[in-house]
């Protein structure tokens, strides 16, 4: 039994180590970045990415560690970060438009002047996919069936308020079709139900599409130039649906930082899009890399809540 | 389909990931044999300290102490006629006896040797069937979860045993946890009292400790049981290699409980108990000596043991292509495989080759260390170990629990729902309400709301969706049958028994 006692107290200390794995040899407190989100998410993985290269750019030996403080969509980790001290110490990752949506769909204890903001690093751009052998292979086709038989079209997407959904409002609003909303809890039951057939179309992520091309119809990618990530993907643009959409990650601090503080901070990030290791290890780890830095990352969160309040005053979702 | 299972196996032949399945099987038998310990709580208890290990070490840990557990309940079943854990109750019947008559050696013999059999039954038939279910389950759409939950949910009356009245209500208990939290789809707070975090409902693996690791160590604290234990020299053990010869006529009642056990492991509700009550009874009406059993049948003891292990890994074959756990521990295994990212369903298999069919050879292997493990001299030091002094291990349990409970999200918020559930799951126990249902009500309660209401809006609001294809129906005919089988099973014995008066 005592065996058995050590043998799970030492996993349990590895397991808490495992959260600072990180050299602690500088004089200076570790910077500490709230994930919204369990480890191994999409949005831990980006942090977790990213944070070596913030450590070498601002330099002195300078150390990250990533903490998660999952629930509630993200609310919980982002509440955290715009009710800290804002001295430097504790930053934390950032999700458009869901963290702005939150601040509408719920009682939110921040809003968008609750936070300075560094950088978005990451940009899936949304995709529309259909299933295999529906016979809606094209986006033309597909819109011509939901306008011919409004709500027809069974559309599977991860939760409301979220980019998928606004992918989707944007698409009925320049098109005038009508779809019926079917909200999974993820996108990976959602992708699963259109592999079985069950939805006629899904509106994802390109990095949850990618190593599906074969089970599934990708009609377009919703950004302005092809993405590098799957560069034979046509965007919706060169087929005449002038969709943009998708779901950002990034680094934001509470409102207030120090001048000097702010300063170094964004000079990091402003140095992660000019590193080729960088863009390898976010393209290695499924994360479509763009970074937005400072003020264009204010006036972007600014336009998400703006789109996400618009949707909002038409389309309440709960 | 079976390649994968090949090229799974370098992996799980590795020093680390075989070491957790021999650590696993240890710790498991130690677990299975203090009595108030069972395989549920020690999983759960160990699921938050697993999210810093490799997955195969962590679901080699879950799938060793799953089966050692299921033995270990036999060993104070034979020698004090306290089952160790509750699939064990049924070895107590025949089990204690021959150790009275000093035959407690072979007992333990023939529980080693009918639970490796039945594991590693239980083991293959994961293995043949769980590849191509998966490949099936992509035809299951909302609307025929929802039946398959139902399902879950109507196999319950099987658990119902002594008093439905409590089992039910345990049941709506477990469904009423269930709805807490964010609705599935629009995302409205549903008894939250405003708390973030509640608003994604209550993890299982919270309830699970609370429920099933408490209660039993409170009353390891308040009865500090003496159990002088029977000296060994009492057991008449003799070397395994004479003993199974002796077991030689047991090939039948093997058989026939491992497919009872693999079978009620499949089932949602119904778990080990149950699985060795029924290969219990089953052997012994078809026993030439149905007079002997209850007096030291070793056969007893064979039906009882292979059963209990013979849904061990059954369980997960529902659990794992569906996201449906057969029995309780496997819905704490569930949670274990959720902390390392992996969702169950169809995609697993795909996207997680390696570790999906590495833990079908962890099963395997749990199995076969059984008898290596669990032999006679093991079995002798593992019987001194019910000597250990209570009030310790009592302790050292509750604060694994508030660490591994606390290590989750990293909230105390946790820690006190946790006691929270454990202060209802002990009241539960003292007024002897069945906490599977609740456990079961939990995940199969949410799982047909969602679904329910997927398939609603998939229908745009026609019911009919839900009886569109033959699964469905099948699925309904099948829920049907399991509530009214019973019912018409009894007025046919009624009938019986007054045109025989």
């Amino acid at each position: 039994m005592l065996h058995f006692i050590r043998t799970i107290t030492i996993a349990g200390s590895v397991a808490l180590a495992a959260g600072a794995a990180f050299a602690q040899d500088h004089p200076d407190k570790p910077i500490e970045v709230i994930v919204g989100y369990s480890a191994g998410g999409g949005t831990d993985v980006m942090a977790r990415t990213t944070a070596p290269f913030i450590e070498k750019y601002l330099g002195d030996g300078a150390s990250i560690v990533v903490k998660n403080m999952p629930g509630a969509s993200g609310q919980i980790g982002v509440t955290e970060v715009a009710t800290a001290d804002p001295d430097g110490y504790t930053l934390g990752t950032f999700n458009l438009p869901g963290m702005m949506a939150r601040t509408i769909d719920r009682e939110a204890d921040y809003d968008q002047d609750s936070f300075t903001y560094l950088a978005n690093v990451v940009n899936d751009p949304n995709v529309i996919v259909t299933t295999k052998g529906g016979g809606l292979d094209s986006i033309d086709k597909l819109i011509e069936e939901a306008k011919a038989n409004p709500g027809a079209v069974t559309v599977g997407m991860s939760s409301l308020g979220g980019d998928d959904h606004f992918m989707l409002i944007k698409l009925q609003q320049l098109t005038g079709a009508e779809f019926t909303i079917v909200p999974f809890k993820g996108s990976a039951p959602a992708r699963t139900a259109l592999m079985g057939g069950h939805v006629a179309m899904g509106i994802l992520n390109i990095s949850e599409v990618a190593e599906f091309q074969e089970e599934l119809n990708v009609l377009g990618v919703a950004t302005e130039e092809r993405s590098d990530f799957a560069p034979d993907l046509p965007t919706f643009k060169e087929q005449g649906v002038d969709l943009i959409n998708g779901s950002m990650r990034g680094f934001v601090a509470p409102a207030g930082l120090p001048e000097d503080v702010r300063a170094k901070l964004l000079d990091a990030f402003e140095q992660l899009e000019g590193d080729a290791e960088f863009q390898e290890a976010m393209k290695a780890t499924a994360n479509p890399v763009e970074v937005v830095t400072g003020d264009a990352f204010k006036a972007l969160t600014g336009d998400l809540y703006d789109l996400a309040r618009g949707v909002w005053e038409e389309t309440p979702w709960n | 389909m079976y390649s994968d299972l090949l090229q799974a196996l370098p992996a799980v032949v590795g020093f680390s990931n075989f070491a957790a399945v021999v650590i696993g099987v240890l710790a498991g038998i130690v677990v299975g044999a203090m009595p108030g310990l069972s395989a549920t709580m020690a999983i759960s208890v160990l699921v938050p300290f697993t999210f810093g290990l490799e997955p195969l070490v962590a679901l080699g840990l879950m799938a060793g102490i799953y089966n050692g557990a299921m033995y270990g309940g036999a060993i104070p079943a034979v020698l004090l006629r306290i089952p160790g854990t509750p699939a064990a109750v049924a070895t107590t019947f025949d089990g204690y006896p021959m150790a009275q008559k000093g035959e407690g050696g072979f007992a333990l013999q023939v529980a080693v040797v009918s639970s490796a059999i039945g594991g590693i039954a239980s083991a293959f038939a994961l293995m043949l069937l769980a590849p191509p279910l998966s490949k099936v389950t992509l035809l299951f759409g909302p609307s025929e979860v929802f039946w398959v939950a139902v399902f879950g949910l109507a196999s319950i009356i099987f658990l119902l045993g002594g008093n439905p009245v409590k089992g039910l209500i345990s049941a709506c208990f477990g469904v009423f946890v269930s709805v807490i939290g964010s609705d599935p789809i629009y995302g409205n707070d549903r008894f939250t009292f405003g708390q973030l975090e509640m608003l994604d409902g209550i993890s299982i693996v919270i309830l699970l400790v609370g429920l099933y690791a408490l209660p039993p160590v409170i009353d390891l604290l308040e009865t500090p049981l003496k159990t002088d234990g029977i000296e060994s020299s009492q057991l008449g053990t003799e070397p395994i290699w004479k003993a199974i010869p002796r077991m030689k006529g047991f090939w039948k009642t093997w058989l026939r409980s491992s497919v009872f056990g693999i079978w009620i492991g499949i089932l949602p509700g119904a778990g080990g108990s149950m699985a060795a009550f029924m290969s219990y009874n089953e052997a012994r009406r078809n026993s030439k000596h149905p007079e002997r059993w209850g007096e030291g049948e070793p056969e007893g003891v064979a039906a009882s043991e292979t059963a209990n292990n013979a849904d061990t890994a059954s369980a997960l074959i529902p659990a794992l292509t569906l996201g449906i756990p057969g029995t309780a521990v496997a819905a704490v295994m569930l949670g274990g495989l959720l902390v390392h990212g992996l969702q169950p369903g169809p995609m697993l298999f795909r996207e997680n080759p390696g570790i999906v069919f590495g833990f079908m050879w962890q099963f395997l292997f749990g199995a076969i260390l059984l008898i290596l493990l669990g032999g006679s001299l093991a079995t002798n030091s593992f019987a001194r170990l019910l000597i250990l002094p209570r009030p310790l291990l009592g302790s050292v349990i509750i604060v694994l629990m508030l660490i591994g409970v606390y290590s989750i999200h990293g909230r105390m918020f946790d820690v006190y729902l946790m006691l929270g559930f454990g202060a209802i799951g002990w009241v539960m126990d003292k007024l002897k309400f069945p906490l599977p249902p609740v456990v079961l009500g939990l995940i199969l309660g949410g799982f047909a709301e969602e679904n329910l209401r997927l398939a609603l809006r998939i229908g745009r609001g026609d019911w009919g969706v839900l009886f569109q294809n033959t699964t469905s129906l099948v699925l309904v005919a099948l829920t049907v049958a399991v509530v009214v089988g019973p019912i018409v099973k009894r007025r046919l014995t009624d009938r019986r028994k007054q045109s025989g008066m």
